[in-house]
């Protein structure tokens, strides 16, 4: 009896490990606890991709619900998510994109050139989809650090008030839209 | 038309595949021999058919059609023909058809090779691996074809392979890596053969060794060249990152070596029979869900693949189907199991069975820190997040223990040792341990801290202990030409696979402890001192290649004034994608790699450099070259052919 049940154990632990892959294939493991959840947008000013002279504040964010898009154009799976995203846009989401440069690291005394970025950033728009109301240059990546971000693309849901509500990691499907952006924002919706 | 040809091959061979599932298992359980002898032919046709439609994708991607979404995804007619080839185990798709293509080969070899075996054990191997193939070709038939069509609508263009993907690295890694991984679905088969006929004897363990061995060879080479291109390719100069991804083919790996060790025992003296069968199964098993972690998405990887839920529930499904199913049936059967051999503590069957212990903690350490982070965040307890120093620690302090056991445990004799003269032997050992690593360290290095010391001693340790046990080995015969005959490639195997683990030990420890970098704007002409050695930077180049354009910097080495080499660091900006590649200048040698990347312009003629001296990195792929050699050499032993004759009389 005792030598039977050794026998069936290792069933036993695979059955219990295969219910946790199967709650993790659902459960959205991609979805980070940030310590920003609730909380509201941090403070910022910093100036816009394209024109360096145009300059924008969280204040300026304020007064409508937004999806704030961490992108680069190094990162395939952004590339691959710009084509649903302006879907999106089509239909009225406000989409703000957080530019995150990954080439230039202000510790390996790199110089960086904004004129070849834009380019580069205006040419994959026009082919694979735009779906930025504007681009916020976060070089530093002060804004990007605050925000708790490890990697693109990521995506902030804010509210008019400013307050963070959902953080996903990973691309934005339809999937993901149906399931988690979407009734979120039913609940924003008075 | 030529891409549904393909296709419908695969269909094909997927409904062999069911015949080579039925058939056989049917036979064997009402003792039909008609239905078992139809196998070997079934095995080999759906060989065929699998290789054919591998050879169509391959066709297809030569000839640039981009009607086919993964030839549109994964490939561009300006890349070389050898990329175009590997494009089609660049990406998802291809490369689970690469999968079957191993599936399919290995299985034609067991029954080309299975020859002397019992038909119904041969035919119960065979049914296992066409149960498998089965799943494998339904997966791809279904969610994962690589000949979709973008009809009407199809690119011009290719989007080409990834250039991360366009390296020497990328033609060679995969395939090794997939021959092992696949390799172990044989061990499996083997077991499951086995637990179905009820006879756990010791010659079960016999027909596994070979193909065991093989598979773990594959797998060695496969992790080591993976490691190498990480080093080579990536521009960072790491070798190890504790990725999910590069975890997932250490589990098996370990898992498989504890299996060899194992079958070794159950082999030579009928002990720990049922053992031996759990780690067959795990072996397999952990390459399935390295499989699932690295397809589903489920854990955030480095590497990124495709991620599809779908198609995540598909592997999990037939995960728990063949894992579930096996470890029941071993539930069920196990208990009838009974070992005879007898031993005593300091014994062979003892020092074997503590190494196990240590692989399969060393995997549960592995597989803990790679789920855990999800586990943890399922139960409700928050994120976590177990990264490499949790590994590094983990390792550091398990393979104290273990390189101490595999210098000693080799010495030791089946069933009984008396201790005394072993223990002699060991002090001696020691002593010379501790005065060649003196030598080395204190010769080569100014500073070493009591850490790297020890573990260069387990090293050294490893390798004293190893050779004197080969020269006794040999001298208990009259002339050393008649001992060195005398000793079966299994001990070959065993002195080079442990040599193999200290070179990597020692690489490790050194290159960890002793590697410098440094970060330099340099204008031509101007030089940079690291360690001795004098780099003097050239300028720049702009270079052309058939699908990039970019930069190359050229730094001239000396050392003491003398000429050392050129390094021609490149950085590159390919076409289609528009994505920057480093590719880093190496100079390589025995005792230090110097490894240079380029950086930058700084304006004025000035650019960044990254120069990085690494002592004793080349050991580490050494050993692991090391290791898959004896992998395969256990192969040409005489005992595995001599049985082969034997058995055919008593089958």
């Amino acid at each position: 009896m005792n030598k039977k049940f050794l026998g069936l154990a290792p069933l036993l632990i695979f059955v219990l490990l295969c219910v946790f892959l199967y709650q993790g294939l659902f459960g959205n493991p991609r979805e980070l606890q940030t310590g920003r959840l609730g909380q509201t947008m941090p403070a910022f000013e910093l100036p816009d991709l394209m024109d360096e002279q145009k300059r924008w504040t969280d204040q300026d964010l304020l007064g409508e619900v937004y999806l704030l898009n961490v992108w680069g154009t190094w990162c395939p799976t952004c590339i691959a998510e710009l084509g649903y995203l302006t879907e999106l846009r089509e239909q009225g989401v406000r989409i703000i994109g957080l530019y995150y440069e990954q080439a230039y690291d202000p510790d390996f005394g790199d110089q960086f050139d904004i004129n070849y970025l834009r380019t580069d950033v205006q040419q994959m728009l026009a082919r694979a989809g735009d779906p930025y109301q504007f681009n916020i240059l976060d070089l530093e990546r002060t804004l990007a650090l605050d925000l708790g971000v490890s990697g693109a693309p990521e995506t902030f849901l804010v509210d008019k008030n400013g307050k963070i509500i959902l953080h996903h990691t990973g691309d934005i499907n339809p999937r993901v839209w149906r399931s988690k952006f979407a009734p979120a924002i039913q609940e924003l919706q008075p | 038309m030529i891409p549904e040809i393909g296709y419908f091959s695969l269909v094909l061979a997927m409904g062999l595949s069911l015949l080579l599932c039925i058939f056989p298992l049917w036979g064997a359980y009402t003792g039909n021999l008609r239905l078992m002898r139809t196998a070997p032919s079934l095995a080999v046709g759906q060989c065929l058919l699998v290789l054919f439609s591998f050879g169509v994708l391959i066709y297809i991607t030569l000839t640039d059609d981009f009607t086919v979404a993964y030839v549109a995804h994964h490939s561009s007619s300006t890349l070389p023909w050898y990329y175009k080839v590997t494009s089609t185990w660049g990406g998802h798709e291809g490369a689970i058809l690469l999968w079957l293509v191993m599936q399919a080969s290995w299985t034609a070899l067991v029954a080309m090779m299975s020859k002397s075996l019992p038909w119904v054990l041969r035919a119960r191997v065979l049914g296992v691996l066409g149960f498998l193939g089965v799943g494998f070709m339904l997966y791809t038939l279904w969610m994962s074809s690589p000949f979709e069509r973008l009809l009407p609508y199809y690119p011009v263009e290719g989007r080409d392979l990834n250039p991360l993907l366009q390296d020497p690295g990328m033609i060679i890694h995969p395939p090794l890596l997939y021959m092992g991984y696949v390799g172990l679905s044989v061990s499996f088969s083997f077991a499951i053969a086995a637990l179905l006929t009820g006879k756990l004897d010791n010659t079960w363990a016999k027909w596994s060794r070979p193909w065991t061995m093989a598979a773990w060879g594959f797998l060695t080479l496969g992790i080591t060249i993976g490691s190498w291109w990480a080093y080579a390719e990536l521009g960072w100069g790491g070798w190890w990152f504790w990725d999910p991804v590069e975890n997932a083919s250490l589990m098996p790996w370990l898992v498989a070596t504890a299996l060899l060790h194992s079958l070794a025992i159950t082999e030579k003296r009928g002990v720990f029979k049922s053992w031996t069968v759990l780690l067959a199964i795990a072996a397999f098993s952990l390459c399935l869900l390295g499989t699932f972690i690295v397809r589903s998405g489920i854990i955030v990887s480095v590497h990124a693949f495709a991620t599809d839920p779908d198609r995540g529930l598909f592997i999990l499904s037939f995960l728990a189907l063949v894992v579930g199913g096996s470890l029941a049936l071993y539930g069920l059967r196990v208990s009838q199991v009974y070992s005879e051999g007898r031993y005593k503590l300091v014994s062979r069957e003892v020092g074997l069975w503590v190494n196990n212990i240590f692989l399969v903690v060393a995997t549960l350490i592995v597989l803990l820190g790679t789920l855990l982070p999800m586990i943890h965040k399922e139960l409700g307890l928050g994120s976590i997040s177990i990264g490499v120093p949790f590994f590094n620690q983990m390792f550091a302090i398990l393979i104290v223990p273990f390189a101490i056991l595999m210098g000693m445990a080799p010495m030791l004799r089946w069933k009984q040792n008396k201790l005394p003269p072993l223990a002699k032997k060991w002090a001696g050992i020691f002593v010379a341990t501790i005065v060649i690593t003196s030598a080395w360290l204190f010769s080569s290095f100014d500073e070493i801290s009591t850490l790297t010391y020890l573990a260069t001693a387990l090293a050294v340790w490893i390798c004293i202990a190893t050779v004197v046990d080969l020269v006794e080995k040999v001298s208990v015969h009259p002339s050393t030409a008649q001992g060195l005959k005398r000793l079966g490639m299994s001990y070959w195997a065993m002195v080079l696979g442990h040599v193999g683990i200290a070179f990597v030990i020692a690489s490790v420890t050194l290159t960890s402890a002793y590697s410098v970098e440094r970060s330099v704007v340099m204008k031509k002409g101007e030089t940079a001192t690291l360690n001795d050695y004098e780099y003097r930077f050239e300028g720049v180049n702009e270079i052309r290649g058939p699908n990039y354009g970019g930069h190359a910097g050229e730094v001239t080495v000396f050392k003491d004034g003398e000429y050392v080499t050129l390094l021609h660091a490149e950085k590159r900006l390919y076409d289609v994608g528009m994505q920057f590649m480093t590719e880093a200048a190496i100079d390589d040698g025995f005792f230090r790699d110097l490894y240079l990347a380029l950086g930058e312009s700084m304006g004025n003629g000035a650019w960044s450099l990254r120069i990085y001296h690494k002592p004793y990195v080349r050991w580490m792929w050494l050993g692991g070259i090391l290791i898959s050699v004896a992998g395969f050499i256990v192969l040409a032993d005489k005992r595995y052919r001599r049985r082969k004759q034997t058995s055919v009389e008593h089958a």
